[in-house]
């Protein structure tokens, strides 16, 4: 019935890595030089426009028609057995069933019934198997791609793509995230590619502070001093290293065009049939302002969600939680299906693990990296499609298994992005964008 | 007041809750593996005779009528079953409706008479059946009538638990939402409100807590429901709370805090004929006590730590036995547990048997 | 890989290239020096690294290329950043006017004891160390006052840090330091107290070590922090508890009555551990019958915690503040070195390992070494380090040479380093002309640079020592009606004495003197003038756009 495996995946990552312990603390070290201030991979100038975000080598392998991606993160751990991997009627199956989808003989949790009617447009990955079950070390690493280390921070995979693909033609900040509680900048995100590739957050979906100019200030004198603290920095550029200027000035454009764009944020003029379809309740509200995002340009915009960690009372907890999903998600797939965006957008829902099969004595379910499920859509992707398999009561992963680092080798696939082509430059460090040992997961891939 | 152990059954899986039959020869268990698990409680060895099965997810909700060793089961799935319970071999169904419900059955109440069973369920619906053969009679839902004013989120009208009122005609239905309400069947009018607010919160995107366990004593003198005053959703935590209040009036008499705020919820509450109240609470892993307190009365008089995680508590008939379903020890953890031979490790519930004082 | 080789090359070139010019006696060494004040001994070693080959095409780090070096800054350069650095603000006008004015000689050194001696350098110390030491994890009225009162007084730094772990609650000029502690011990938001995070910190900040991933193994990647790094200084202060009992930040302490017992998460072997500062002995737990353990009882009715006999609280401030312990000198001299140049010679501060070298190892030995043998006086190294001409070197780069080819590191020209957000607060102020103004009522000074904060600091937690400008900080200058106030004339500020004179020209340059700390060159004279006189009929509010744009540039922005 279980897996005998005496030997556990992870460890195997452990001690491949203490082997390589040696080579990679040399490279902590060669790295420690070069992470003093800002690093980038910017060629000077402004900040405005395509042009510095692109490195060279990367302009030519971005396909014509601009890609975004949406990446709805459910903090703390979505149960993959109450949603995406349902075994009903099994010994950890938990009391809920599985219902039929618009996809013949695919099956999900009933606690997605709007989802499993947009299933033709997704692509759930049913066979992930990760390395990490504490949140503390888990968010961060399945969002940085768990790469190897290196001895630096890789980035956040928003801050990878708003580096990579750059802000759009409309200058709005490329890595937007909208979350509950407080926003601001999270340059944190942005690891080795330095501060200006880190994610703008509005707390509560709202605006940063200060977004409204003075009624004394007119256009035509907000222009002009503009200009004239442009002026300024062009000449303190002069015969300086450019990165602190760029950055200086980047916060300042960025600024400046959120202050334009206050009806991304204006709530109460979004169309109630929509606040209606995606729900009143917070992820509705953020996930429903993420289409209105994308829809302004934004090139990859993050929304999430906290609370999933349900240790406890798992099943009255994701009766509640899962339909709040299930229903803005259920609606932002139709919606970009019917917008003619999902193909050249990328849809991710995931968390930082799955939760175990065994249900403990708080009627919960803990931590469990070692088989859980994704689901996407979109971009190159293909529709209506369940990759992988786990076994039949949901331990162990029976197909083969796809850690964090093949799916960011696929996600950089469907951004036009060759992975195992194209590398970060930290200041004169090549570093592959995604775990080397990991490849493109071919099979989900239309 | 000290209370003595007698017994530990074991049941693998995990057990919802467990019961005692009205003639008292029997203790019966919902599993978690789609079964009624049945116990001999006439002997001192407490044989186990084949379950009843049948049924689908887990089984949820157990009763019985007064008289007739007939069994109402329903489970996760929408079934709602009606079995001979002490039947020697295997049980066969009388009666089954399979889709009682939309999806997971709350709870069964039979009514006095024996003639009328009520049941709730995930699917906002309250369904009043025939007894003798599963004929629906009454169909509706607490969001129902004119009095109903929409609360927070999408779950309105999750009836959690529900009883018949002593003269049968009415339906004591409390949600998820801590609201308590009295509903008249002929002619589906409310009646009286219980306020348990206080053990519900919107917690980010989560409804937390509500009323989860509900007991009526003998003379209907008293309403008493259990649950938690939630601090937070996710990994759930509050103060395990039963509220008693003054049936005639609905004016909440009493507040019983039951432990700590790892303990969570209380489970399971049974009223005893000698007045004081029997309950059970589980939280985080490694937590819960049997509880007996006698309301109006400032300190319990028995509570114990021995069982972790005490899903449910069942009184015996003849008021001198009861059966807690507690959960092992070192029942979660994050990762993957497994045994010496490499198989990955499972919950039991034991099933313990305690002696109260004479 | 690749890279890995090459930078050892270049390394073991440098060390080449070192050992050459030293033979060939073109430089003092170290040891025939050691009769020089400290800043030139300095300069010596690093100017020696720029004699190394210079490398052929971009290099990305590494202390090697060598290379022309920039100029000495002009001298309003040099006020705007020693002041910033030791008074926390820039300079007023009329203090760069007086300072370019001078022509003595040796008046940099003037400027820089001048500096040191103000009342304005213990606050700005003061606010320094707190960021440093508590990360905006919160503050305390008793706790400024300590950091204050202990830089004004000169305070050795070995006698602070003994402080912090171990003060006298009954000395009220000391116990305020026990905040360093307590704030640690409060929960944080609705999480539990973060006793691991506590004992990190003591490694992080007081000695150079981040010991976090040794919590439940030796350190994957770096091989010098084994697990008792962590263990051996969870012993230590594991123990601590807060005080209940009094008003004030004070600790209280379980006894120790055994030594620590862990396990590594990938060697399942019991192990114990007495208190240990990493790399350091081990010191024994004595056995205590449970009535022996206090020398003074707790008191259940006060609460009074007691005080154990066996403190390991005070073992560590004897142990850890000392000359002995090479590690605790090491890191303050290297984070005053990063408080000065913008950089650690061992960089990120908190990551002194065998692996992570210093960029100049002979620098960092001589400062340790002189920082101890100075009995930790902070305000006599931030003197030696004002006066190097690493110190005083332009940012810009020297003429022709590409940004790439000059490594941060090399310091042949100088860093820009961010400014703290009481920086902004005060420098602001300085440059509208308000800050007298401002700082008259107390409370409102205070209540101003919460605001700033929030526009400028960091979250909790989260160290300052990168540049992060942030849209919030754009915005709020961009839009924050106060700050745009203060360049409306009023009370005198800069506005009002701007409207005060009528040549556009000398408006222009006391603008220039005011906010950017120098005078304009030619061509921003010109613009200046030319846009004033586009705008004659509203001359104030054009003087307010300028005064904005230059306030807002990334020359304001940075101490440069």
């Amino acid at each position: 019935m279980t897996s005998p495996q005496l030997c556990r995946p992870w460890e195997h990552a452990w001690s491949r890595r203490r082997f390589l312990g040696t080579a990679a603390a040399a490279t902590a070290a060669a790295t420690a030089g070069l992470s003093g201030g800002l690093s980038d991979g910017l060629s000077g100038g402004g900040a405005a426009g395509l042009g510095p975000w692109l490195n060279p080598a990367i302009a030519g392998q971005v396909e014509q028609k601009r890609k975004q991606v949406v990446f709805i993160w459910l903090d703390g751990g979505m149960s993959q057995l109450e949603s995406w991997d349902p075994k009903p009627g099994t010994l950890f199956g938990g009391p809920f069933r599985a219902i039929p989808t618009s996809v013949p003989g695919v099956h999900v949790s009933e606690l997605l019934p709007k989802s499993a009617r947009q299933m033709h447009h997704l692509a759930v990955v049913r066979s992930i198997c990760t390395k990490d079950n504490s949140h503390s070390a888990g968010v961060a690493r399945i969002q940085r791609g768990d790469p190897k280390n290196r001895g630096v921070t890789y980035p956040y995979f928003g801050s990878a793509v708003a580096k990579l693909l750059g802000p759009g033609p409309n200058n709005l900040p490329p890595y937007v995230w909208i979350k509950p509680g407080s926003g601001g900048f999270i340059h944190q995100d942005a690891g080795f590619l330095g501060p200006k590739f880190g994610a703008l957050a509005f707390g509560d979906g709202k605006p940063p502070e200060n977004m409204l100019r003075p009624e004394s200030l007119t256009d035509a004198d907000d222009d002009e001093r503009n200009a004239l603290r442009a002026a300024a920095n062009r000449r303190y550029a002069n015969r300086r290293r450019p990165t602190v200027n760029d950055a200086s000035s980047y916060v300042y454009d960025t600024a400046r065009t959120l202050m334009k764009r206050q009806d991304l944020f204006d709530t109460s003029k979004f169309d109630p049939k929509d606040v209606e379809r995606y729900g009143t309740h917070e992820l509705g509200r953020h996930m429903l302002q993420a289409r209105k995002m994308l829809e302004a340009g934004v090139t990859f915009v993050k929304v999430n969600s906290y609370g999933w960690d349900t240790h406890g009372d798992n099943f009255n907890g994701h009766l509640s939680l899962a339909c709040r999903f299930d229903q803005p998600f259920a609606a932002l797939i139709e919606d970009l299906a019917a917008r003619e965006m999902l193909d050249h957008t990328l849809v991710i829902a995931m968390s930082e693990f799955g939760r175990t099969p065994r249900i403990n004595g708080h009627v919960g379910r803990d931590h469990w990296p070692e088989a859980w499920s994704v689901a996407m859509a979109g971009c190159g992707l293909k529709r209506g499609a369940v990759i992988g398999e786990t076994n039949d009561v949901g331990t162990w992963v029976k197909s083969p298994e796809f850690d964090i680092g093949h799916l960011f080798h696929t996600w950089f696939r469907c951004l036009g992005i060759d992975s195992k082509k194209v590398e970060y430059d930290n200041r004169g460090q090549p570093l592959p964008l995604a775990h080397d040992d990991c490849q493109v997961i071919q099979d989900v891939l239309a | 007041m000290e209370l003595a152990q007698l017994k530990s059954l074991e049941a693998d899986p995990q057990l919802v809750l467990a019961r005692f039959s009205p003639c008292g020869k029997w203790l019966l268990g919902a599993s978690y593996d789609a079964r009624v698990r049945r116990w001999e409680a006439t002997a001192d060895d407490w044989a186990e005779k084949p379950s009843i099965d049948g049924h689908g997810g887990w089984v949820t909700a157990l009763a019985f009528a007064a008289a007739g060793e007939r069994l109402y089961s329903g489970d996760s799935w929408g079934q709602l079953r009606c079995s001979n319970y002490a039947a020697a071999e295997k049980p066969a169904p009388l009666w089954s409706v399979p889709a009682a419900h939309d999806g997971w059955l709350r709870e069964i109440a039979v009514s006095p008479d024996g003639a009328r069973i009520a049941t709730c369920g995930i699917d906002k619906r309250i369904r009043v059946w025939a007894a003798a053969d599963g004929a629906k009679q009454l169909d509706f839902a607490l969001g129902d009538g004119p009095a109903f004013v929409p609360r927070n989120g999408s779950l309105d009208g999750d009836a959690a638990c529900l009883r018949f009122t002593a003269d049968g005609k009415s339906l004591i239905v409390a949600d998820l939402k801590g609201q308590i309400e009295l509903w008249e069947l002929d002619g589906l009018k409310r009646g009286r409100k219980f306020d348990a607010g206080v053990l519900f919160k919107y917690d980010r995107l989560q409804d937390v807590g509500g009323v989860r366990c509900l007991a009526v004593d003998a003379g209907f003198q008293w309403l008493a429901v259990g649950g938690t005053i939630p601090k937070n959703g996710g990994s759930v935590t509050g103060v395990p709370t039963a509220l008693v209040f003054d049936f005639a009036t609905g004016e909440l008499k009493h507040t019983l805090s039951f432990g700590q705020t790892t303990d969570c919820y209380v489970s399971d509450l049974a009223f005893h004929p000698r007045g004081f109240l029997v309950a059970t609470t589980c939280g985080t892993p490694g937590s819960g006590q049997l509880i007996v307190h006698k309301p109006g009365d400032k300190e319990p008089l028995f509570s114990t730590k021995k069982m972790a995680n005490c899903q449910s508590v069942a009184l015996h008939p003849d008021g001198e036995r009861l059966a807690v379903v507690a959960t092992n020890s070192g029942s979660n953890g994050n990762g993957r547990p497994l045994t010496k031979d490499g198989a990955y490790v499972t919950n039991r519930s034991p099933v313990v048997i305690w002696k109260l004082p004479a | 890989m690749r890279r890995c080789s090459r930078l050892l090359d270049l390394r073991l070139l440098a060390a080449c290239a070192l050992a050459f010019v030293q033979s060939l006696g073109g430089l003092a060494a170290p040891a025939a020096a050691a009769d020089l004040p400290l800043h030139q001994r300095i300069d010596a070693l690093i100017e020696a690294r720029f004699q190394a080959p210079v490398a052929s095409g971009p290099v990305a780090g590494g202390p090697v290329a060598g290379g022309p070096a920039s100029d000495l800054t002009t001298d309003a350069e040099f006020l705007r950043r020693v002041s910033l650095d030791l008074i926390g603000r820039i300079p007023r006008a009329d203090e760069t006017r007086a300072f370019l004015a001078d022509n003595s000689e040796g008046k940099r050194g003037q400027a820089i004891d001048r500096l040191l001696a103000s009342p304005e350098h213990p606050a700005r110390m003061a606010d320094f160390l707190h960021v440093m030491l508590m990360e905006r994890q919160g503050d305390a009225p008793e706790w400024r006052k300590y950091l204050t009162d202990s830089v004004a007084a000169n305070k050795p730094w070995d006698k602070m840090v003994r402080d912090m772990i171990h003060a006298d609650p009954a000395d009220e000029a000391v116990r305020g330091a026990a905040f360093f502690f307590t704030k640690r011990l409060e929960n944080y938001g609705q999480n539990p107290v973060d006793v691991p995070g506590m004992v990190r910190d003591v490694g992080r900040l007081f000695l150079g070590v981040d010991v976090q991933c040794s919590q439940c193994h030796d350190h994957l990647f770096v091989k010098d922090y084994t697990q008792d790094y962590y263990q051996g200084l969870f012993a230590f202060v594991g123990q601590a508890q807060i005080r209940r009992d009094v008003k004030f930040p004070a600790l209280a302490e379980t006894p120790l009555k055994k030594k620590v017992e862990f396990t590594s998460v990938f060697v399942k072997e019991p192990r114990v551990i007495g208190p240990k500062l990493p790399g350091g002995q081990e010191f024994d737990v004595p056995e205590m019958k449970p009535d022996e353990q206090f020398a003074v009882p707790p008191d259940r009715k006060t609460n009074f915690p007691g005080v154990p006999k066996f403190s390991t609280l005070k073992l560590l401030a004897e142990q850890l503040p000392t000359a002995e312990n090479r590690a605790f000198a090491r890191n303050m001299a290297n984070r005053l070195w990063w408080f000065a140049m913008g950089r650690g010679l061992v960089h990120p501060l908190d990551l002194h390992h065998s692996d992570n070298p210093p960029s100049h190892p002979e620098v960092l030995d001589l400062l340790t070494a002189e920082f101890t043998a100075h009995q930790f006086d902070i305000r006599w190294l931030l003197g030696e380090l004002t006066r190097t001409r690493v110190y005083q070197r332009s940012s810009r780069l020297p003429e022709g040479v590409a940004p790439d080819s000059v490594p941060e590191d090399s310091y042949r020209t100088a860093l820009e380093k961010p400014l703290s957000s009481e920086q902004w607060t005060a420098s602001v102020a300085e440059a509208a002309g308000v800050a007298a103004y401002e700082r008259q009522a107390a409370e409102g000074w205070e209540k101003l640079r919460e605001r700033f904060a929030k526009a400028f600091a960091n979250p909790p937690k989260e160290p300052e020592t990168e540049f992060a400008p942030s849209v919030k900080a754009a915005l709020f200058l961009m839009n924050d009606s106060a700050v745009l106030g203060w360049f409306q004339p009023a009370n005198g500020n800069l506005a009002e004495r701007l409207a005060a004179i009528p040549e556009p020209d000398r408006a222009v340059d006391e603008l220039y003197l005011a906010v950017l700390s120098r005078m304009p060159d030619a061509e921003e004279r010109a613009e200046a003038v030319q846009m004033l006189a586009k705008h004659a009929d509203k001359r104030p509010a054009a003087l307010s756009r300028l005064a904005w744009a230059l306030l807002t540039s990334t020359e304001f922005g940075v101490n440069h």
